[in-house]
């Protein structure tokens, strides 16, 4: 059964490959493909998404961060609204009890100022001035400085100057004596009775401007982010770094702040990406004004783009993983499936492929073993055949040489001779000597059908002397069809077959009656005797073998009717018509060749 | 043909990589305030409004360029020893940068050379030090506010008189005659501030200095020798004083004298100072900018960090201040530091 390496299935001349081209034939492989192109395309998705999610966040982010800068604003100025609106109230609570006193110097009014001051821990004086600026009263009881310069500081000027309460931008209050404070001033021109007259004053009240400054230091936007206060003029009333400001290393540009109450915007004139947002105070006209940097929202950015890039990475090593788990699960089977063929391909047959994995994998797989088992089948089929025709030719071969066939014939002979039948001894040895050589033919399997028929018509002319005239015989074919090839040797057992078991038992004179002809391309030659027939068993049972010819040639009917199986195909051969009492028709069917076709039909014979 | 796909996609991949990391790590071009400094500033004394609003100013460029600031000063002005120790400490804690206001020009030069070979910068801030390996200085003029003082007092005296100026420096050791020694131990502010008085007084004949007194940082001390002085002459017309604690002293004395025939030029600006100039017991004061000082020593620190260009020299102004301008909103922030 082990046949040589590559018998079969010869290895491709370009199986044995360089190793660049095994390197390049290696990234070709399934694992590689699958692994890359899983991927590659989640990674380009992955990325894809995370652009896009960079952009929305990116986006909202800013949103956000304008909006709650926005908020923040919005609450700074509430407060501060809220802490001016209660600084206007108490100034008209003042008022109200110094226009109500009938005298300004009464203790009551010093007591109610007092109760006033220390209701509020930011109002740091009460006072009312005389319009040419001189001092009247005041709580908590101070004196007055020198050279304050009061009549033209704002607060002043601008309570003479209108009706209405007025607040004052931020500054020092230098009226007296202790303490140098920065307050917020609110004045109004008032009525105040002193000794029963009724003059006109200014009342000044001082609140200090700490409440403001915190209220507004506390805003938080951001690390760097600030928020200043800008007076209606465009003053600064408040910024956490005003020194820098007025020291000339700091810059606001309060224009655009200027034009507008409400507003949001973004700003760089100062080199820098700052969002401002304006709103305004309805009291006092001051104007709130955030600033947010806006490298501090990059930074929000910059910090989800850190968690995208850390995001990516580990998105990438997962399908790394993945992928490479996945296309080993599916190409590992097919791997195996490979490594085995590659080994039947060598040779072994008998490798049993058994590979589980994928469907089509297992599908594969049982294929191949179902093509392998049939493969086998087939090898063996051969090797029986080739070993019957062996055999078969090996039988030929004895039966030409057959002893008992020679010693039967001979002792004819003898017996002619002894009765000096000279004539017919000379026929029978004639006849014996062409019958030989036809039989030998000189090693040649295919001989014409004219020396078949010759061949037959000699043994029977020896076998008519045998059996002492006990059968007739007749030959007859057609003109076309004596040049036509045959194999050898192919009526011989099925004339004898007739005489030893169709004609030899028969009462009667037999006859043997050979007629070869020509039908559609086909050649027929019709062996019929009118002997004892046989059973439909039997005649069933001389093909597939059952049924054994106990004497004649020992060359089996079986045997011509698989060699010329064998030498025409399956569909040619032998068949029978018999009835018992009545005799057997054996007709032989082939196709007709001319001399040259079956010359290499021989030839491939001979080489197998 | 099939690898060459194989390796295209793997190419892809990749450009499509770097050009997606780069986009997102595009970085603004600022000074960065992600990083954490760790900025050493070292001034002479740990009291006074001076000094406090320097620090204020530091503290402010602290925040907006996220500088850690750690704040040292000895007790008094005339401590070389203890600053210098300040910053051999503040070497040996291997702060980023020190910011120092030397008390004294020579006495902190050997310590600064120290730090520039620690890979230290040193900026130095209102006052010199002697040393060439300070990066930058950051501070007033003292000559120019010296010249300031000395002009507005001759103006005020009408071009003639006897002048008395009260100085400080670590003349302590050596009393009356800081000037004589071979070392100049004197601080370089002080220095230049009286170089400048007395350069411009001496385009005025009738000017005469007649004597320059050096005090210890404490105002009994300089309220002392502004006494002995007026003793001593008492034909004096003009007193010029130039520092904030001799200020304060001999304000002190001239008030309780209550004599309108001396004027005096004051330096800096506290708050009694103030109440000097309104009472008209001084007539001016020369003020420097502490918080500008304070803010742009850190600024160029950082800046210096980040191996950006800086200036040789910042010279942050001086101004006079008189009644008159003292209320002025742009003045009310430099003189009356904002809420304290």
């Amino acid at each position: 059964m082990n046949k040589p390496r590559g018998y079969f299935f010869p290895l491709r001349p370009g199986s044995r490959k360089s190793g660049r081209l095994r390197l390049s034939s290696k990234l070709r492989s399934i694992q590689l493909i699958i692994t890359l192109t899983f991927m590659a395309v989640t990674a380009a998705v992955a990325v894809i998404v995370s652009i896009m999610l960079y952009g929305k966040f990116a986006n909202t982010a800013e949103e956000n961060a304008n909006l709650n800068m926005q908020q923040i604003i919005e609450q700074v100025n509430y407060n501060l609204e809220l802490y001016v609106k209660g600084m206007g109230s108490i100034f008209a609570t003042a008022e109200k009890q110094i226009t109500s006193t009938p005298s300004i110097d009464s203790p009551l009014l010093y007591e109610r100022m007092d109760t006033l001051m220390s209701s509020r821990e930011d109002l740091v004086s009460v006072a009312v001035f005389t319009p040419q600026g001189k001092y009247v009263v005041g709580t908590p009881g101070q004196t007055m400085r020198m050279n304050t310069g009061l009549e033209s500081q704002s607060w002043f000027t601008t309570a003479k100057r209108t009706s209405e309460i007025s607040y004052s931008a931020p500054h020092i209050q230098n009226l007296f004596k202790g303490r140098y404070t920065w307050v917020v001033s609110i004045s109004k021109l008032i009525q105040y009775r002193e000794n029963g007259e009724l003059r006109t004053g200014v009342l000044l009240l001082d609140f200090n401007f700490r409440t403001i400054d915190e209220l507004s230091k506390q805003v938080k936007l951001g690390k760097r982010g600030y928020a200043y206060i800008l007076d209606p003029l465009g003053n600064i009333v408040y910024h956490p770094q005003q020194q820098l400001i007025y020291a000339g290393l700091k810059y606001e540009n309060v224009e655009p702040v200027l034009e507008y109450a409400y507003r949001s915007y973004l700003d760089e004139s100062t080199g820098e990406k700052r969002f401002i947002t304006v709103r305004t105070l309805a009291q006092t006209g001051w104007k709130i004004v955030g600033v947010a940097y806006y490298d501090e929202i990059v930074t929000t950015k910059r910090d989800l783009n850190q968690f995208l890039a850390w995001f990516l990475a580990v998105v990438l090593v997962c399908v790394i993983a993945v992928s490479v788990f996945l296309s080993w699960l599916i190409a590992s089977p097919i791997r195996k499936l490979e490594r085995t063929v590659k080994q039947v391909a060598e040779g072994d047959l008998n490798t049993p492929i058994n590979v589980s994995g994928a469907y089509e994998v297992e599908q594969l797989s049982r294929r191949f073993n179902m093509m392998l088992q049939r493969i086998r089948q087939l090898m063996e089929q051969i090797i029986y055949e080739q070993e019957t025709k062996r055999k078969g030719e090996l039988e030929v071969l004895q039966s030409q040489i057959n002893p008992h066939f020679l010693y039967n014939t001979l002792n004819s002979v003898i017996r002619l001779a002894e009765r000096g039948k000279t004539d017919e001894v000379v026929t029978m040895i004639q006849s014996l000597s062409r019958f030989f050589r036809i039989s030998l033919s000189k090693g040649k399997n295919i001989i014409t059908i004219q020396e078949e028929l010759d061949h037959i018509r000699h043994y029977l002319v020896i076998q008519s002397f045998r059996f002492k005239n006990k059968f007739r015989y007749e030959i007859t074919a057609q003109e076309e069809v004596l040049e036509c090839q045959t194999i050898k040797l192919i009526l011989q057992p099925i004339v004898e077959n007739a005489l030893y078991h169709g004609i030899e038992m028969l009462p009667d004179e037999g006859l043997i009656s050979i007629t070869a002809g020509l039908q559609d391309g086909l050649i027929l030659i019709r062996v019929s005797d009118n002997g004892l027939g046989m059973s439909r068993e039997t005649v069933n049972g001389i093909l597939s073998g059952s049924v054994k010819s106990t004497s004649g040639s020992g060359v089996g009917v079986r045997n011509v009717h698989e060699r010329i199986g064998l030498y025409y195909g399956r569909e040619y051969g032998l068949a029978f018509q018999s009835e018992l009492e009545e005799g057997t028709v054996v007709t032989i069917v082939f196709p007709a060749l001319p001399a040259g076709e079956a010359m290499d039909k021989q030839k491939e014979e001979t080489n197998l | 043909m099939k690898s060459l796909r194989v390796w295209l996609t793997v190419l892809l991949c990749g450009v499509l990589w770097i050009s997606v990391s780069s986009c997102f790590n595009a970085s603004p071009a600022y000074i960065s305030t992600s990083k954490t400094r760790n900025i050493h500033l070292i001034v002479k004394m740990n009291k006074g409004d001076y000094w406090n609003t320097l620090k204020l100013g530091a503290e402010a460029a602290a925040k907006e360029f996220n500088v850690n600031l750690t704040f040292k000063a000895p007790d008094s002005e005339s401590d070389i020893e203890e600053q210098v120790v300040m910053v051999e400490e503040s070497i040996k804690e291997k702060a980023d940068v020190i910011i120092l206001a030397a008390s004294s020009y020579m006495g902190l030069a050997q310590v600064v050379d120290q730090a520039a070979y620690s890979r230290i910068p040193v900026i130095s801030v209102d006052a010199e030090v002697g040393s060439a390996k300070v990066r930058t200085y950051v501070g007033s003029n003292g000559y120019e506010a010296g010249q300031k003082s000395a002009e507005r007092l001759i103006q005020l005296l009408g071009g003639y008189g006897e002048i008395g100026i009260i100085n400080f420096t670590n003349s302590s050791l050596t009393p009356d005659s800081g000037k004589t020694g071979s070392i100049d131990y004197g601080a370089r502010d002080a220095d230049e501030r009286e170089k400048g008085f007395l350069n411009y007084a001496a385009r005025f004949p009738n000017v005469k200095v007649v004597q320059i007194a050096y005090t210890s940082s404490s105002t009994s001390d300089a309220e002392n020798l502004t006494r002995e002085m007026l003793n001593k002459y008492p034909g004096l017309r003009g007193i010029a004083t130039l520092n904030e604690i001799a200020s304060q002293g001999a304000a002190r004395v001239i008030q309780g004298l209550e004599r309108d025939s001396v004027k005096m030029i004051a330096f800096d600006s506290s708050p009694s100072m103030m109440e000097s100039l309104q009472d008209g017991t001084v007539q001016a004061t020369v003020i420097q900018n502490p918080f500008s000082n304070g803010y742009l020593a850190v600024k160029y620190a950082v800046e210096a960090l980040e191996g950006m260009d800086i200036p040789e020299r910042v010279d942050t102004g001086t101004k006079l201040i008189d009644l008159e301008n003292m209320l002025w909103p742009e003045n009310q922030k430099l003189l009356f530091p904002f809420v304290r």
